[in-house]
């Protein structure tokens, strides 16, 4: 498939499904408005800084009381859609291992992995609305 | 879990840098060439960025 017919606009396809199976899985929703290279790009790109996050002992955050920081940490890990419910009920220790020397950046990795996705949900909205070439 | 990645710190942050320049040059360029571009400037500038905050934080070890 040519990059001209990858950058065509689809402006049959729905704004809201592409959104949801963006947050689904990465590149899910790009796949879908027939940007299939770039969709499997984004797939293998954030899900290998999830996955790195994780071998590094990352934690999946949750929402704790006192801590308001960690409401913006957990909107941004669930960010990362099904990897996250499914690192979630997989992992031995979603907290990670904060002794671990590589706690902080597997932490970082699976927060920019979460916000990553993030990005590609609304750029996924924004191509099937036509606003992105 | 087994690490299959290294823990040296200068490698960790090196990948860091390669999968976010891959990202961003992916989602906001459209052509190969100009992607190309982005992807070498966003990359020299984490990498090298990140070596000069180190070099000024030497003296504050703590």
């Amino acid at each position: 498939m040519s990059e001209r017919s990858e950058s065509a606009a689809r402006p049959d396809r729905s704004p809201v499904l592409a959104m949801a199976l963006a947050w689904a899985v990465p590149g899910l929703g790009h796949f879908y408005l027939g940007r299939r290279r770039t969709a499997a790009a984004f797939l293998v790109l954030v899900t290998a800084t999830f996955l790195a996050g994780l071998s590094f002992q990352g934690r999946l955050y949750s929402i704790e009381r006192g801590q308001p920081l960690t409401i913006l940490a957990t909107f941004a890990v669930y960010g990362a859609g099904l990897l996250n419910i499914a690192a979630r009920a997989l992992s031995e220790s979603p907290v990670g291992t904060i002794l671990a020397p590589t706690y902080e950046y597997g932490c970082t990795y699976l927060l920019t992995a979460g916000l990553m996705n993030l990005l590609l949900i609304l750029d996924a909205h924004d191509i099937a609305l036509g606003r992105k070439p | 879990m087994i690490t299959l990645i290294p823990t040296d710190h200068f490698v960790i942050m090196t990948l860091y840098a390669l999968v976010v320049s891959a990202f961003f040059a992916l989602l906001w360029r459209q052509d190969r060439r100009a992607r190309w571009r982005l992807f070498g400037a966003l990359m020299a500038s984490l990498v090298l960025g990140g070596l000069a905050v180190a070099w000024l934080m030497y003296p504050f070890p703590r």
